[in-house]
């Protein structure tokens, strides 16, 4: 499904933004991704972790870009749009799936059949809220959900997730996990909690200062490991 | 999203209503040019349109201008068929529609004059000869006027041998004789020029402190407003229309009316009686 | 003159020097400059005995006439139709060019067109479609499209591109912008809109100076003749007009007023089209063309000397003059923020004292440039000083307005410290750049507005248009538009490549 060869990455500090640049150096860019060979397999659940400032982040979105035409994207940034309902940005989902009009009337007018798909999602996610609700007002936790529900509502192939849980409790964590990998067929995800990517995922990855260093499909790895990897990083 | 769709297909609403949109029935449209007393000025140019009305049979409508040049632009585009204009302007008129012809005038415009006015501070008094006025600060009245403008300039040209803005410190225009009045008067400038009319008016009216402010000079006389009329009034209105609006003018004779002007009665007038102010014009270079 | 307290982020400690910050810099520039060019501006006070006319001026101010109008209501009805036809024609036309407007081609056009005054296009259009309706419609329309433009642009730019990032890239482009940006700015693009409604409005009314049936032909009347009673009256009917527009004008009713609005026009006379016609084949060529049968006729001797004499006795000082009143203006309007902005901000005041403060930029605001000048003038007498009060009252208003709107939005620290120190130290270092930044985008405005000085009779670029119009010099009146339009592109790139900012024109007018 996807291979990266020796792939480095550049967080470019001016633009604020990540940019993909394998050859030649910025003045002002740092590098994040070091020399990171992969490669990911149709049907795999990918749990990424490391601790923060690893490059997970820049690493996902690198895939996301590689993958875009079959995956959908849940970023930490959730993209919400704050003068839209929690309707019409769950809706953005489905946008490749209509003719422009289509989408141009249902920004005026619902549409029924779209309401009730997104009713039956926001069901599915516990988002007891109603749809007509500005999603500027709703919770920390509220808004992920309404990002998860877009990106479920894309209803592709590939989910690619960067900390979609990270304001959930682990309760409801583990229920919406479940949810994900049941409708997706591959998933790529950073995930935060170490127990839960050991636990419900075919495959963890874990970095450190831009480079791979653990990978549960070529060594067997335990949670003692993952544990020693967060500790030496804190000290270093 | 909502309100901006409506906005859309209202503005495309109000696009087809201008298409839409065309002229009434023909109607025999008048202007005047702002000069004196403009207060009301509407109301009473509908008295006026209302007389012409009765005695041509034909719809009349007044049409209010704000400028000299406004005046001139009506005419010349057709939307008045008939003006009150200034002896500068009726000449600028007449030169941008061929067949135009100047069909009446004021009694006092067949010898109107222009006054100087000054601050006392100047020291000025009424004299015969023309005062010694280089290096004041001086201010015409509007751009387009006659009494305002056109005559003074070249009465100093001739006087002082030098264009205005190398013979005063400097050159202002009000934009209206009553304007003038009241800078002269509160030594904005300290000498202007002014329409003999509305200075008499506003003396009469108690509007100005002969103390603060006073003629000094006044001008030769010149032809001055007139009535005029486009050539074309003939075919859309019928033969005989120039005679008819001519003979409404000259007949116009209550005070009430000619209130409005002010003139005591309207006399006969015709192109060339204003060739004196076409030759003044172009002497100064205000037109080529 | 007060200098703001601008505070330098961090003082490095290898470098005890304190350096001047940024804005200290800009702030500090705009005051030499205005030094500098002050002894060769014409600022000389001459006035013996203005207090017998301000007497009555006073006096009709405390005794308005609201009766002494004729056809007011009409008046009213026009300058409110005409603002909200300009306006929605300005957005239908406008909009859509946002969406290209990083072209180069089209962002020059639209500094061209929003370069030359409403007044200016509509004595251009009177000669074609004359004192029609149209005329002052489209007056407002075609700068507040360029504006529209820009400004739409700028908003849709400094929105944020996550939610782009989480649309499927494969949706169509259209469904993608509207979603992820235009609904993400939707709220600021209302709010520019209605701010632009009441420059609509004032537009509306100064078009009126020049004869459109709006309540500024009432109003420059009646100060014109004295009658200021009656100009009292209509002053304070229009500021309230202005005052009250979010009460009479809700956005939801805004279609409603359209419909309204067209009902109720002025008929639109015949449109004739031979006028346009004659107006570009003849009346805006230079003379030596328009007289020539052929072209072989031209004699090109008389062009060359007709375009010299006209760029070296009405453009080069024309525009010196536009130049210098403009940068004088600027300094002024600088003072007048601070200071007004000082009056009304809730961070300083009590309330009460502040609704007061707002009630006189409210007042600044309104009142049109052209009627302040016209009391200044009477107070000092006929030089530039009139022209540079004027526009710093009306511009430091219209700047203090806005940004006391976002200064008040501002949380006060929550430290024990004094008002004043909390403003110093707090309000005015958070706000002072997007109050340069409106300033300079101001600056633009400024010198287009000198214009309107020029029909008062000072000697900017407006002065000799005027002129050329009341002379019936069209050719002459549209190179030296066009000259205007030039010089505030120039003044526009300039600026830019100067301040190196992120422009919040969003709340800009």
């Amino acid at each position: 499904m996807l291979t990266l060869a020796n792939l480095n990455l550049h967080y470019d500090k001016t633009a604020g933004a990540n940019t993909r640049k394998k050859t030649g150096k910025k003045k002002r860019s740092t590098q994040v991704i070091f020399d990171l060979s992969l490669t990911i397999n149709e049907g795999e659940k990918v749990a990424i972790i490391g601790p923060s400032g690893a490059g997970k982040s820049s690493l996902l979105h690198h895939i996301y870009q590689e993958l875009t035409t079959r995956a959908a994207l849940c970023s930490q940034r959730q993209g919400l749009v704050d003068n839209l309902s929690i309707y019409h940005n769950i809706f953005m989902g489905a946008l490749a799936r209509h003719h422009w009009l289509f989408n141009l009337v249902n920004l005026m007018r619902p549409f029924k059949q779209n309401l009730h798909d997104i009713a039956v999602l926001c069901q599915q996610l516990e988002l007891d809220q109603p749809l007509t609700k500005k999603v500027d007002q709703l919770s920390g936790g509220q808004r992920q959900r309404v990002a998860l529900a877009r990106a479920l509502y894309q209803q592709q192939d590939i989910f690619i997730g960067d900390e979609p849980f990270s304001a959930l409790d682990p309760l409801m964590t583990s229920r919406l996990l479940n949810t994900v990998l049941a409708q997706h067929n591959s998933v790529i995800m950073v995930i935060h909690d170490r127990a839960l990517a050991m636990s419900a995922f075919d495959r963890v990855i874990a970095l450190d200062k831009g480079r791979l260093i653990l990978d549960s499909q070529q060594q067997s790895i335990d949670q003692e490991q993952i544990t020693a990897l967060y500790q030496t990083s804190a000290i270093a | 999203m909502k309100t901006l769709t409506k906005l859309f297909a209202l503005c495309a609403l109000t696009l087809s209503l201008f298409v839409g949109a065309n002229a009434s029935a023909a109607t025999f449209t008048f202007t005047a040019i702002p000069d004196a007393d403009e207060s009301q000025l509407r109301t009473r140019f509908e008295q006026v349109a209302l007389y012409l009305s009765k005695q041509l049979g034909v719809e009349v409508k007044y049409v209010p201008v704000k400028s000299y040049s406004a005046a001139v632009t009506a005419f010349r585009n057709n939307q008045v068929q008939l003006a009150w204009f200034g002896g500068l302007s009726g000449v600028q008129a007449r030169r941008l529609v061929p067949g135009s012809q100047a069909i009446a005038q004021g009694y006092e415009d067949q010898f109107f004059k222009s006054y100087f006015i000054a601050h006392y501070s100047t020291g000025l008094a009424l004299s015969e000869r023309f005062p010694d006025i280089t290096d004041k600060t001086f201010t015409f009245g509007s751009k387009g006027s006659t009494s305002g403008r056109l005559m003074p300039q070249y009465y100093i040209e001739q006087h002082l041998k030098q264009k205005p803005q190398q013979a005063f410190k400097r050159v202002g225009f009000s934009g209206d004789h009553n304007r003038t009045i009241v800078q002269v008067q509160s030594g904005t400038y300290q000498v202007g020029a002014v329409n003999y009319k509305v200075w008499e008016s506003a003396l009469a009216a108690g509007k100005i402190d002969t103390n603060k402010v006073k003629v000094i000079w006044q001008s030769p006389t010149y032809p001055d407003y007139q009535w005029t009329i486009r050539a074309d009034v003939e075919a859309n209105f019928g033969a005989g229309f120039t005679d008819k609006v001519q003979a409404a003018l000259l007949n116009m004779n209550s005070p009430e009316l000619l209130k409005s002007f002010p003139r005591s009665a309207f006399v006969k007038a015709q192109n060339k009686d204003f060739q004196p102010v076409e030759d003044v014009a172009k002497q100064i270079g205000l037109i080529d | 003159m007060s200098q703001p307290k601008q505070l330098q982020p961090i003082p490095s400690l290898k470098n005890p020097q304190y350096a001047l910050g940024y804005w200290q810099k800009v702030t500090l520039s705009i005051w030499l400059i205005a030094l500098i060019i002050l002894p060769f501006a014409d600022i000389e006070i001459v006035n013996f005995d203005p207090f017998l006319e301000l007497t009555r001026m006073a006096n009709g101010l405390v005794t308005p006439d609201f009766f002494a109008t004729e056809y007011l209501w009409q008046a009213i009805m026009q300058t409110v139709n005409f603002a909200i036809i300009g306006v929605c024609l300005g957005l239908v036309l406008g909009a859509p060019l946002a969406l290209i407007y990083q072209h180069p081609l089209i962002s020059s056009c639209c500094a061209f067109l929003r370069a030359i005054h409403e007044i200016f296009w509509a004595l251009l259009f009177l000669q074609v479609f004359g004192l029609s309706p149209l005329t002052g419609i489209l007056a407002i329309s075609i700068p507040f499209a360029a504006t529209f433009a820009r400004v739409f642009h700028d908003i849709i730019n400094q929105s944020s591109d996550s939610p782009l990032e989480s649309i499927d890239s494969r949706a169509d482009m259209i469904s993608r912008f509207t979603y992820g940006k235009i609904a993400q700015v939707m709220p600021q693009l209302m709010s520019y809109t209605r701010y632009r409604f009441e420059c609509a409005l004032r537009s509306s009314a100064v078009l009126g100076f020049i004869g459109m049936p709006t309540l500024g032909f009432y109003m420059e009347t009646a100060f014109r003749q004295g009658n200021y009673s009656e100009g009292a009256a209509l002053l304070m009917i229009f500021i309230a007009l202005i005052g009250t527009i979010r009460y009479w004008c809700p956005p939801k009713l805004l279609g409603v007023y359209l419909v309204i609005a067209c009902v109720t026009l002025i008929d639109i006379p015949h449109i004739d089209s031979s006028l346009l016609v004659r107006f570009i084949t003849h009346d805006i060529l230079p003379p030596a063309i328009a007289n020539a049968a052929t072209l072989a006729e031209v004699q090109w001797s008389s062009l060359t000397a007709w375009f010299s004499a006209l760029f070296l006795e009405q453009a080069v000082p024309g525009a010196i003059a536009t130049i210098t009143l403009a940068l004088l203006a600027l300094a002024a309007t600088h003072f007048i923020s601070l200071s007004a902005h000082m009056m009304a901000s809730k961070h300083l005041w009590p309330a009460p004292l502040t609704w007061l403060g707002r009630f006189s930029l409210l007042i600044g605001r309104s009142v049109p440039e052209y009627i302040l000048a016209f009391i200044f003038l009477m107070l000092l007498g006929p030089s530039m000083l009139p022209a540079i009060i004027a526009l710093a009252i009306h511009n430091g208003c219209v700047i203090a307005y806005l940004v006391v709107k976002q200064s008040n939005a501002i949380a006060p620290q929550e430290m024990q410290i004094s008002r004043l120190n909390q403003f110093n130290y707090h309000i005015m270092p958070t706000i002072y750049p997007s109050m340069m930044a409106l300033m300079f985008y101001r600056f633009e405005i400024i010198v287009r507005e000198t214009a309107v000085f020029g029909i008062l009779g000072i000697m900017t670029l407006g002065f000799y248009i005027d002129s050329n119009f009341s002379e019936i010099r069209y050719s002459n009146a549209l190179i030296l538009i066009i000259c205007t339009a030039l010089l505030n592109v120039a003044i526009d790139i300039i600026s830019r490549r100067l301040l190196k900012f992120e422009q919040t024109s969003q709340a800009s007018c």
